[in-house]
């Protein structure tokens, strides 16, 4: 074996402050006051559910980077299938708002599922070379299955059903401020349920397997059970994300499910800052809005997020949270000294 | 009906140079810099795009075949001295995304400087007839093609085997530490073998161009396909990239006709196939 | 007589035609502490790694309380009460000290870890394991500290204590000592002996000085085969050791 490609992660440098000073409580009003404001604050009603759809696969895909330490080719994958089953569902079978949710859900944790038993047999690049493989493989099947995914003209007339129980229609998501509102609650409750995944024995033990994955195989845990898991919980929201974004465009298109997704997600999450839920938000929220205010203005905008990928990595591993927190402490330094001083 | 077959594998023979030549690049700096460049697929579309400016503006494909080669590694060299070489020693994860963000940047230019719409080169006027073997007619470039990059395989094996400069990079893909110990500066062969593998790259670049023209979206499906062929043939290994590179090329093309979508889909599932049952590769050394 | 903890029948481990392990076999009995030492080359460490299921060996057996764990995973070693420390301390840098230990201990409840909906407080005797261990160790007021702070010698304690967490009936420490300052040593080695009366202990040492002081069976190694085995007595008087091992050293 060349043993350059067994050797662990060094110089990993993600923040120790997000484990040892987490303020959950104050994170999530921060996270529910954005949740909130966005509509009234972005130009549109649609541009707000494109941000929390995204920040949903940013969530997924924290889960496994920033908590894990996987870096998976594989999002789009998990994205694509779960707006192609729940607009296949709702065109053929008529089935409602909920089961096409939660079809959308499954199909994504399932598919996530399958590439985490396969994709974890090997580590480093082999590893990330096999999510980039598998992702190369959904995207020419979907392709070639143009009868059921209407292939490269994406796949048209995806409805948005209304807000029904047992037929009885209660709400109508047809304005796009109705449908940012169902949207903002998935997105609530999946925010507090990756805190929940975070903060239990699961999450605690995925923290330990990026940090040193030979010593936690060594105190006892089998690493692969909890990989896939983590790979299962996030192809499950990831495939929830992408069902809501199909249902915002009326529409799922072939790119859905293309590598460049996987990468959008990818450097949404690293932007954002990784390991950090809140991180997500501002990922998927920064580049959104920059994609929406630039590419009318500068269609080249996409040069800025190779500058930031890079400078991210060299200069501000915590992404844009990171940032944030570090400006956070200084103004405290900075107060307290003054606080002293006088 | 045979000489149809014929055509085709000699087409793909042809697309296996190329991407032997890309691949033989990113497998060189893989094996001695234990480096993940996934910028490489950007770095071949720059050396198409700068063959077709050197055509427009001098009507010579023979000067862009020598210009564009050495403008894409004088720009790599610049990259490895100044950001690649910070980051050799983090994770492969970092190395990834540091180098997307280059590729990213690499095709914003290129779309900026010559535009969303894809470029076509024309073949260079020496090469546009077609030579007979007896009722067979093929085009002479795609033969100069085969001959070309052959040519340049064997000057590169040459190279690796028959120099100082290629004994230093095998060892050192062995083991950097026994380079350092013949007291070699390790980091000028690093930038030296960056350089050389990018600069493969753009001759790959610049010998497509007149087939495929130069498209900014070339960039990520090459990088696609240079990475099967890595795999397949073994990260870090010569002969394994030339194997597996005319391999997938032939394959390509003699699918090419009957589904195309479906030549990707079986060499992206034999890649997946070959990291899960054999990890070094068909080729390449355990 | 009672059986032995863990025995190894025949144990081999070849790299083609080297055997860094030929043919060991090892009885610990329980309740004592073992030594494995040797020069350096001796097949120690390879033999440590056989243990604990880094290698897949080439040949034999290895039986655990009398059951076959020969093809077993490290981890599912650690289930059945087999616990190991590092040569080269490996510990979770950017984790808190507390949590370290908490890991360690919570790394013996197999499937329940993988619980992702409970809070952490649903399995709070983990963290009672991680508080003792704090406690015993002196590492109380660094708790909070991520581990990659600690000294180096505090470092060495920890990794020792992670492996205790578990609970084991069997203690495998690589080189407890190795790349410790001198005055750390003595600590380390009071743990140890202190260790000895609750759990069994395998101990892989180059001090000879801890091997002796706190060992009730020294075996010594050489060339991946079983030189001579005895108490500490014995072996300080056998002429082979000297020859191999101490006559080196002198």
């Amino acid at each position: 074996m060349n043993p350059k490609l067994t050797t662990p992660a060094r110089g990993d440098s993600r923040p120790a402050n997000a484990i040892f000073r987490r303020r959950p409580a104050a994170t999530t009003l921060a996270m529910l006051a954005v949740v909130i404001a966005l509509p009234l604050v972005v130009p549109s009603a649609t541009l707000a559910c494109e941000i929390l759809i995204f920040a949903m696969a940013v969530l997924g895909c924290n889960l496994l980077l920033g908590y894990t330490g996987l870096l998976s080719f594989g999002q789009a994958i998990f994205f694509g299938s779960g707006a192609y089953v729940a607009a296949l569902a709702m065109i053929h079978w008529q089935v409602g708002l909920f089961t096409a949710l939660l079809l959308a859900a499954a199909a994504g944790g399932l598919l996530a599922l399958l590439v985490g038993a396969l994709a974890i047999r090997r580590t480093g690049i082999y590893f990330v070379m096999l999510t980039l493989a598998l992702t190369q493989m959904a995207y020419f099947i979907a392709y070639t299955l143009s009868d059921w995914t209407g292939g490269d003209n994406g796949l048209l007339d995806v409805p948005r059903p209304p807000v029904a129980i047992g037929g009885f229609t209660l709400f109508d998501l047809e304005s796009p401020l109705a449908f940012y509102g169902l949207v903002a609650v998935l997105f609530v409750f999946l925010y507090l349920g990756a805190r929940r995944v975070i903060d239990s024995a699961f999450g605690s033990t995925l923290l330990a397997i990026r940090e040193n994955e030979a010593r936690a195989a060594a105190v006892g845990y089998d690493t692969r059970h909890f990989k896939i898991l983590a790979f299962a919980l996030s192809g499950a929201v990831t495939g929830l994300a992408g069902a809501l974004y199909a249902m915002l465009l009326n529409f799922a298109p072939l790119s859905n499910i293309e590598l460049p997704m996987s990468e959008q997600i990818l450097i949404m999450t690293i932007i954002g800052g990784t390991g950090s839920l809140f991180g997500s938000l501002l990922g998927a929220g920064t580049i959104v809005i920059l994609g929406d205010l630039l590419s009318a203005l500068w269609p080249r905008w996409m040069l800025l997020l190779g500058v930031a990928l890079i400078a991210v990595v060299m200069f501000m591993r915590g992404g844009l949270w990171g940032g944030l927190e570090s400006l956070g402490r200084r103004r405290a330094g900075a107060a307290r000294k003054t606080q002293e001083d006088a | 009906m045979l000489n149809v077959y014929l055509f085709q594998i000699l087409n793909g023979l042809g697309l296996g140079m190329i991407y032997f030549l890309i691949s033989v690049g990113l497998t060189l700096i893989f094996g001695l810099l234990n480096f993940v460049n996934f910028a490489h697929g950007a770095f071949f579309l720059l050396g198409s795009y700068l063959c077709y400016t050197t055509v427009t503006l001098t009507g010579n494909f023979w000067l862009s075949l020598l210009l564009a080669p050495l403008a894409v590694g004088l720009l790599a060299w610049l990259l490895e001295r100044s950001l690649i070489r910070r980051i050799y020693h983090l994770p492969h994860t970092f190395q990834i995304l540091v180098t997307l963000g280059i590729a990213l940047i690499i095709q914003e230019v290129s779309i900026m400087l010559w535009g969303p719409v894809g470029k076509s080169v024309p073949t260079p006027e020496l090469l546009r007839g077609i030579v007979r073997l007896g009722h067979f007619a093929y085009p002479q470039y795609r033969l100069f093609l085969i001959g070309f990059a052959a040519l340049v395989a064997v000057a590169l094996w040459l190279l690796l085997e028959r120099t100082r400069f290629g004994a230093l990079v095998r060892a050192g893909s062995e083991s950097t530490e026994t380079v350092s110990l013949l007291g070699t500066n390790i980091f000028r062969l690093f930038s030296i073998t960056f350089a050389l593998g990018v600069a493969l790259a753009g001759l790959a670049g610049v010998l497509s161009a007149p087939l495929r023209g130069a498209n900014p979206f070339l960039g990520p499906e090459i990088l696609g396909v240079a990475f099967v062929v890595v795999v397949i043939g073994g990260m870090g290994s010569f002969g394994g990239a030339l194997a597996a590179g005319l391999m997938v090329g032939v394959v390509q093309s003699l699918m090419a006709s009957l589904w195309p979508q479906g030549s990707s889909l079986m060499i992206y599932a034999a890649m997946a196939v070959v990291i899960l049952l054999r990890p070094y590769g068909l080729f390449g050394r355990a | 007589m009672t059986s032995p903890l863990l025995e190894t029948r025949d144990l081999t481990l070849a790299y083609g035609a080297f055997h860094a392990v030929d043919g060991v076999g090892l009885c610990i009995q329980p309740g004592t502490i073992h030594s494995v030492i040797g020069p350096n080359g001796a097949g120690k460490t390879s033999l440590f790694h056989c243990l604990t299921g880094e290698r897949r060996i080439s040949g034999g057996q290895i039986l655990f309380d009398g059951r076959d764990i020969t093809r077993r995973p490290a981890h599912g070693r650690v289930a059945l009460g087999m616990a190991r420390s590092f040569q080269i301390t490996s510990l979770f840098q950017n984790l808190s000290v507390r949590e370290n230990l908490r890991l360690a201990a919570q790394g013996t409840a197999g499937w329940r870890a993988l619980d992702f909906w409970r809070r952490l407080d649903s399995h709070r005797r983990h963290a009672a394991t991680a508080d003792e261990m704090l406690e015993r160790l002196a590492l109380t007021a660094r708790a909070e500290l991520p581990a990659g702070t600690l000294s180096h010698g505090q470092q060495r304690i920890l990794e020792v204590g992670m492996a205790i967490c578990a609970r084991p009936r069997l203690l495998l420490l690589d080189e407890p000592t190795s790349g410790m300052g001198v005055d750390d040593i003595p600590t380390m080695t009071r743990l140890i002996a202190e260790l000895g009366r609750d759990h069994t202990v395998l101990l892989i040492e180059h001090n000879m000085s801890i091997v002796m002081s706190i060992s009730d069976t020294i075996t010594v190694m050489n060339r991946g085969q079983i030189l001579v085995e005895g108490t500490p007595q014995a072996v300080r008087e056998d002429a082979r050791v000297r020859t191999a091992y101490l006559g080196e050293a002198a």
